[in-house]
């Protein structure tokens, strides 16, 4: 049992000798192209990243830049909105102001029109009156006249006078 | 033969006794054993660094990617640092290694070479070359020399603290060694001494012997699970130390 403890040192270098040949060799024929693949792999996912980082940022200013836009457009939609308000309000008084004169002028035009034929109306009343007075006198004139005649003369102007067809 | 002679026969190292002219060769089964399991890792190894169509060939190289990912995140850098990727081959080898020559003792007519002293320290032989080698490198002659005295130590202290600074450092490497051979070693003999236990009694008593089998062989089965455990166990153990002892030596400051 005591050989258990007592190291062989022909043992012992054969130990160093071998596993340093295996580093030697696994280093040559193994780890190094691992480790190529593994540190290759590693900087593909890192410039991936990077690339989805970059283009995530990317359409985040894309987006706030069309937030933006957007923004403005709506501003700008409702004070064209609120123009177009005024603008409706606007013409809606002066079509109200302008209907409004324009009836004015119609009542005034319908008053002119009927005072004028209202004149008128009377004139030829008077006209009328006039001639069916002269008529009147000129048959006095022309007949023998006494009160009684005289009398049916007048009512017969009245008559003339009164009846439709003589107002004309 | 006394169980402790059977024992000793099983564990301890065969030589083959070939002789060159007057050089005797150490050509004995744990050397033999360390040659094959060396080959098995070399062409493991080879095998891994191809990149092949096949799906086990792929496999092969995912595995060895996660391998040597594992090992550079998990122990070289924690324990050395960034400057420790240089040494990564060094470490990854080292862990296959220890856990192939562990595990070989489990393969019929194998021996666990690292339940051999020697095997072990020269491992530690290997480890303790690579703290000095970065050592030098990292600091200098000078500065290597005086990472082994602490800052702010009195002048009047440094002739104490100086050797017992380098006795630390050689016991480290030894405790190593040490920690490695006990481990795998008392695994053995306990599996023996289970075994042997079934030819005790049966030597007294062959229906004793024969009951005994089916608790020893039970205890047999529970003792060789424990055996891969400790065999994963030890070879990450004696890997993250060697990591951890040399970025104490890069980063002394």
């Amino acid at each position: 049992m005591d050989k258990l403890l007592n190291p062989d040192f022909g043992v012992m270098a054969l130990t160093i000798v071998n596993f340093l040949l295996l580093v030697w060799l696994l280093h040559k024929f193994a780890w190094k192209s691992i480790i190529g693949a593994l540190e290759k792999r590693e900087k593909q996912i890192a410039d991936d990243k990077a690339a989805a980082a970059q283009a995530r940022q990317e359409a985040q200013n894309i987006k706030a830049e069309l937030d933006a836009r957007l923004q403005q457009i709506a501003q700008e939609a409702a004070k064209k909105m609120q123009e177009a308000v005024a603008v409706g309000n606007a013409q809606k008084e002066q079509l109200l102001s302008e209907t409004k004169q324009q009836a004015q002028r119609l009542i005034e035009q319908a008053k002119a029109q009927i005072e004028a034929e209202k004149n008128q109306a009377l004139a030829d009343v008077r006209e009328q009156v006039v001639s069916t007075a002269l008529l009147a006198a000129a048959k006095v004139t022309q007949q023998q006249l006494n009160a009684q005649s005289a009398e049916k003369v007048v009512d017969e102007v009245l008559r003339q006078v009164s009846s439709p067809s003589a107002r004309v | 033969m006394e169980v402790s002679e059977t024992i000793a026969h099983h564990i301890l190292d065969h030589d083959f006794g070939v002789m060159v002219g007057t050089l005797h060769l150490p050509i004995t089964a744990h050397t033999v054993t360390m040659v094959c399991v060396s080959l098995v890792l070399l062409l493991t190894g080879i095998l891994m660094a191809r990149r092949g169509k096949s799906i086990f060939s792929r496999l092969l190289h995912t595995a060895g990617e996660e391998y040597v990912a594992f090992m550079r995140d998990g122990i070289v850098i924690p324990g050395m640092g960034v400057e420790g990727k240089q040494f990564l081959s060094y470490f990854c080898t080292l862990f296959l290694f220890i856990l192939f020559s562990n595990l070989a003792g489990l393969i019929p007519q194998m021996k666990t070479i690292t339940s051999n002293i020697s095997v072990t320290g020269g491992l530690a032989v290997c480890s303790g070359a690579l703290i000095v080698y970065c050592g030098l490198k990292f600091h200098g002659l000078w500065g290597f020399i005086k990472t082994f005295v602490p800052g702010g130590t009195p002048w009047w202290l440094v002739p104490l603290i100086f050797p017992l600074e380098v006795i630390s450092l050689l016991i480290r490497v030894c405790v190593l060694a040490i920690r490695l051979f006990a481990n795998m070693l008392s695994g053995h003999m306990v599996l023996l001494s289970l075994l042997l236990i079934i030819f005790i009694i049966g030597g007294m008593s062959k229906i004793a012997g024969t009951g005994s089998a089916i608790p020893a062989m039970g205890l047999e089965i529970f003792m060789t699970l424990l055996e891969l455990l400790v065999a994963f166990l030890q070879a990450y153990v004696f890997t993250l130390l060697t990591s951890i002892y040399v970025g104490l030596v890069i980063h002394s400051h």
